[in-house]
């Protein structure tokens, strides 16, 4: 089976539980003597999606403002983003808006958008309600869930959602597709899926 | 007993394919005179391999091909069915099918048979190993042949002679049968015995215990890997034990005519033997007496004569066809020293290029004949081959699966600048090289290898040995590979201001490599080819590695240098200075660290690293570096907390981390790797900590701006977006134009001799514009009495000034008999030589 690469940039206000999720992903049907290698900032994880295995790069951003401006260094090249909000803060869904017209602006043409809107474990305080994260990701043609990787809820569900919507083997879209050539880090890690 | 690492002389026995072995097994094997011959079936595979590997072949044609043969014969070719290179072998009549097909099976390092518990370092290997082993057929019904006139060339040069036949000599007259068929090569065959009492009879031989033994004192941790390796060297340390130490080498007398047996005269060949297994015991009570082929101490001689090497004990070089290859090694320097001597077999070799850089594609004084175009290249190309086969590699190499690491640091001796540190090198994480790394050496071999790493620095991994076979041919300037290196190289080298900015420098060069690797997995220059030696999936890591030794070793002085000039210029390398000093004096909370951040000793280790990867000219190595640096702050700030950070707290720390380094040099560090690492590897976890340590520079260097307005300068906008490019560029597949870009052309002046220049010339500029260049260049007074010739045949063609200079050259290079040939630009004479290239010339212009 060929093992595609696809690059995912994590974006996100700072504290909305963007490395929380990927650890989650990761480390759920996973040995934990392989990831992550040097730090939860990088990290991959293989799945297997129809006749291709998809080998996730997830690259985690910094969310504080004042990296905002070292983000496209993040996202260039990204075949998917994931974009993270706080359901139970306002401020972070405005700040996911704003995410999303950077990407449609500057990010990689057909790059694939998922929504999470995380800490849905916590939806007694909720600001954001689920309608609204809804409609909006519908207007932009995203991927929305709502997640909590303190519960393990949702969280493979985002990233299927995302394999699904990655085209086979789009020869524009991820230059090292097909190719098992794989980086240094975690080569040995890819076999094991869930 | 078959396998017995306290005797290992009987495997060794069998493995070796070292000429001494042959000499004696050949003729067993024929059944034909071959005394006086002295190839072994190594060199022979190793000539011919473009008749018995054909990697194109379909499989209807491989059974058309080895039909007529008879049973033993093989042929290596790609099955499409199975993805993988398969070996066919032609069974005898009795077994029903004709033909039987055993897998390849390519591991990271290795090339076994499917099913087979041993493991090869490549493919001629492994082939010479079932041609030669006649007890130990493993997985194959009986021990391999060559075709009659492979088995019975007498020189090298008959074998060139067959090669060049490639495919169609299993349908010419040359592929003659042998006087008496059936051979008594394939007895067990000819008795009609069928593959699997064949394998019946391996078994009460007991060889199979081949696959279930490894050497007791190595451990061999690969889950899936094969069993065992057969690994002469290993062995031969044994014996050494046994005979005393090292004396043999110095004991030999060099015997220059090269027909003297030494010590001991060879066993007679046994009779005809249709018991090959009757035989096994005096194959191994001859072992011992000859176990060390004579080509190895060529090439230990060889060695020796290197400056700078050990002195040893051991006569002087014999000056014949030794390993040019191995004094390549020794890097430019020893080349030129060594090469004549290597060469020395074929007068055609008396001007090596590299004693003579820019020899070939400079001008040839009009009286000098053409070289034999391609006998020079030729002649020596096969010494390369001859060298690597009949000695070092079988005998070393082959070994290093086991000995990797060591050798690595043993060898390294002459690989020195910058990279000499492959141990510090093992990834913060696990790796391949960690795997190596864990084949547990016995203390004694190590010492062994110790004392002997001068002599033995031929010892190398395919995959080294690879990377330097590519060095070498890149500075073969008769090559077409050497002459794209070469003349980029010194065009880079001459021209400083051709490029306008330091990514544009990187970017450029980074884009030649990509080319050239794209050019070298094509081409036909690499003899053997790349596939041979290398398992399919590390071909491309192979690759990128030899482009780094052969393009950026010889730059990255030059490459440094500007990069800093550049940030200099345009006052970054000041403003970065500046910030420094300031985001230094902050404290971390103000840099937005809210984790724990490594105190005063864990930044000099860290600025120890950094130095360290200073060094290198390897981009992969200087990230390996990074990657170390980034999981010592890593576990700084969780061996602290015990949580996992992401991204949110690793940058801030990072940034602190770095401005605590306080070393301006970083900033070029970090654009070399981020420029010039295999685009494939950017998006890895290489790529990431990349992007983090670029982007902690760039938040320092713009401290001040971002302390009043928070946005990222324009300019490094602009490096964003150019880099953007520089990977979508990428995407496309480079055209053969794009690294015909440049052209040397020499300039000849009556009476004052030739000077030649590089010129970047695009594929569709004409000849007229290029004739306006030369003039410029060469400072040439009256343009219009000078014009571009051809020298090629030892014919000059002075070109019209409409055709393209660079569609010529790429025709040239793109015939099958190569050409040696020069553009000149000299004054045009009233008696013209040759004809005038036309641009209607349909076979040279169009491309």
């Amino acid at each position: 089976m060929a093992i595609r690469e696809l690059k995912v940039c994590l974006l996100g206000d700072t504290g909305v539980g963007k490395s929380s999720i990927v650890c989650r992903f990761v480390q759920d049907h996973f040995d934990h003597n392989i990831s992550p290698t040097i730090g939860a900032s990088f990290m991959t994880k293989t799945v297997p999606c129809g006749n291709e295995l998809h080998k996730f790069l997830i690259w985690d951003t910094a969310g504080q403002e004042r990296f905002h401006s070292l983000a496209p260094m993040y996202y260039r090249g990204s075949a998917a983003a994931v974009i993270v909000y706080d359901i139970t803060k306002q401020d972070s869904f405005h700040t996911l808006k704003k995410w999303v017209k950077e990407l449609k602006e500057h990010g990689p043409e057909n790059i694939v958008m998922a929504i999470a809107g995380n800490k849905c474990d916590l939806s007694d305080i909720r600001e954001v309600p689920l309608k609204d994260a809804k409609e909006y990701a519908e207007s932009i043609g995203a991927l929305v869930v709502e997640t909590s990787a303190k519960n393990a809820i949702n969280i493979e569900e985002l990233f299927q959602g995302i394999s699904r919507r990655i085209p086979p083997l789009d020869p524009h879209e991820n230059g090292n597709s097909g190719a098992i050539k794989l980086g240094k880090a975690g080569t040995q890690a890819s076999r094991r899926c869930c | 007993m078959a396998w017995n690492p306290s005797k290992p002389t009987v495997v060794r026995h069998d493995s070796g394919c070292s000429e001494e072995e042959d000499v004696k097994i050949c003729p067993r094997d024929s059944g034909y005179d071959s005394l006086s011959n002295r190839l072994s079936v190594l060199d022979r595979l190793l000539h011919t391999h473009p008749i018995w590997l054909q990697l194109g072949l379909s499989e209807e044609e491989v059974a058309e091909v080895l039909q007529p043969q008879p049973p033993g014969l093989f042929l290596v070719h790609k099955s499409t069915k199975m993805q993988k290179k398969v070996l066919s072998l032609r069974l005898p009549q009795e077994c029903g099918t004709s033909l039987k097909e055993f897998a390849i099976k390519e591991s990271a390092y290795t090339f076994s048979l499917e099913g087979s518990g041993i493991s090869f370092a490549d493919l001629f290997r492994l082939i010479a190993f079932y041609c030669i082993s006649r007890k130990i057929r493993d997985v194959l019904p009986f021990t391999l042949k060559l075709p009659y006139a492979i088995s019975t060339a007498k020189t090298e040069a008959k074998l060139e002679e067959l090669a060049q036949l490639g495919l169609n000599f299993w349908s010419s007259p040359a592929d003659t049968k042998p006087p008496n068929s059936p051979a008594p090569h394939s007895p067990l065959s000819s008795d009609g015995v069928c593959p699997a009492s064949l394998r019946q009879l391996c078994l009460i031989n007991g060889v199979h215990s081949i696959k279930t033994r490894t050497p007791s004192e190595l451990e061999c941790s690969q889950t899936n890997g094969a069993l065992c390796f057969i690994n002469p060297l290993f062995l031969k340390v044994h014996s050494q034990d046994l005979s005393g130490g090292l004396k043999r080498p110095s004991t030999r007398t060099p015997n220059a005519n090269g027909t003297e047996r030494p010590r001991s005269p060879p066993p007679r060949p046994p009779p005809p033997a249709i018991n090959s297994l009757h035989t096994s015991p005096r194959l191994s009570g001859t072992e011992t007496q000859t176990s060390v082929p004579e080509t190895v101490n060529h090439n230990k001689h060889g060695n020796v004569a290197l400056p700078g090497t050990k002195p040893t004990p051991i006569p002087p070089p014999r000056l014949k066809k030794q390993a040019s290859f191995l004094e390549a090694e020794g890097g430019a320097k020893t080349l030129t020293g060594g090469r004549p001597g290597a060469g020395a077999a074929g007068s055609a070799g008396g001007a090596p290029p590299a004693a003579a850089p820019g020899d070939c594609t400079r001008a040839p004084p009009p009286g000098v004949e053409s070289r034999p175009p391609r006998h020079g290249g030729r002649q020596r190309l096969s010494d390369l081959s001859i060298s690597t086969s009949s000695s070092d590699s079988l005998e070393y190499d082959r070994s290093m699966p086991l000995f990797g690491y060591e050798a690595d640091t043993n060898s390294s001796l002459d690989d020195y600048e910058g990279e000499s540190d492959q141990e510090t090198m093992a990834p913060p994480v696990k790796s391949k090289k960690k795997r190596s790394s864990s084949f547990v050496l016995p203390k004694l071999v190590k010492s062994q290898l110790q004392k002997v790493s001068g002599v033995f620095s031929s010892f190398m991994t395919p995959e080294k040995r690879m990377v330097r076979r590519i060095a070498e041919l890149s500075r073969d300037k008769c090559t077409y590979f050497g002459c794209l290196v070469q003349d980029y190289v010194s065009f880079l080298q001459e021209n400083r201001d051709c490029h306008v900015s330091s990514t544009d420098l990187l970017q450029t060069i980074r884009q030649f490599m990509t080319q050239v690797k794209n050019y070298l997995s094509q081409s036909s220059e690499l003899d053997p080819p790349i596939e041979s030696l290398i398992p399919e999936d590390q071909i491309d890591v192979v690759l990128e590695k030899a482009m780094h030794k052969c393009i950026l070793k010889p730059l990255k002085g030059h490459v440094e240098a500007m990069l800093k000039d550049f940030h200099v210029a345009d006052g970054s390398w000041k403003q970065l200075k500046d910030n420094l000093q300031l985001v230094r004096q902050r404290n971390p909370q103000e840099l937005g660290v809210f984790a724990p951040t490594p105190d005063f000793v864990d930044v000099e280790k860290i600025k120890v690293k950094f130095m360290t990867m200073q060094k290198m000219y390897s981009p992969e190595k200087k990230v390996m570096l990074l990657l170390r640096v980034c999981k010592l702050i890593y576990t700084v700030m969780e061996n602290n907390s015990g949580r996992m950070y992401g991204a949110d707290d690793f940058l801030p720390v990072l940034t602190y981390v770095i401005a605590q380094c306080d070393m301006l040099e970083l900033d070029t560090e970090v654009e070399y790797m981020m420029e010039l690492l295999d685009p494939s590897l950017l998006h890895g976890e290489g790529g990431y900590y990349l992007t983090s340590a670029y982007g902690a520079l760039s938040l320092i260097k713009n401290f001040q701006e971002e302390q009043a307005a928070r946005l990222l300068s324009s300019e490094t906008r602009d490096t964003l977006r150019q880099w953007h490019k520089r990977r979508t560029a990428n995407r496309t597949i480079p055209s053969v134009d794009d690294f015909q870009n440049y052209l040397r052309v020499a300039f000849q002046e009556v009476g004052s001799g030739c000077t030649g220049k590089t010129l970047l010339v695009r594929p569709y500029v004409t000849t007229e514009d290029v004739c306006q260049i030369c003039a410029e260049k060469f400072k040439v007074q009256d343009p219009e009495e000078y014009s571009l010739f051809l020298f090629v045949d030892e014919t000059w063609q002075q070109l019209a000034e409409d055709t393209y200079p660079q569609k010529i050259k790429a025709e040239l290079h793109s015939r099958p008999q190569p050409h040696i040939f020069h553009f000149v630009y000299k004054r045009v004479k009233s008696d013209s030589y040759g004809v005038i290239f036309q641009n209607e010339d349909e076979d040279l212009t169009t491309s």
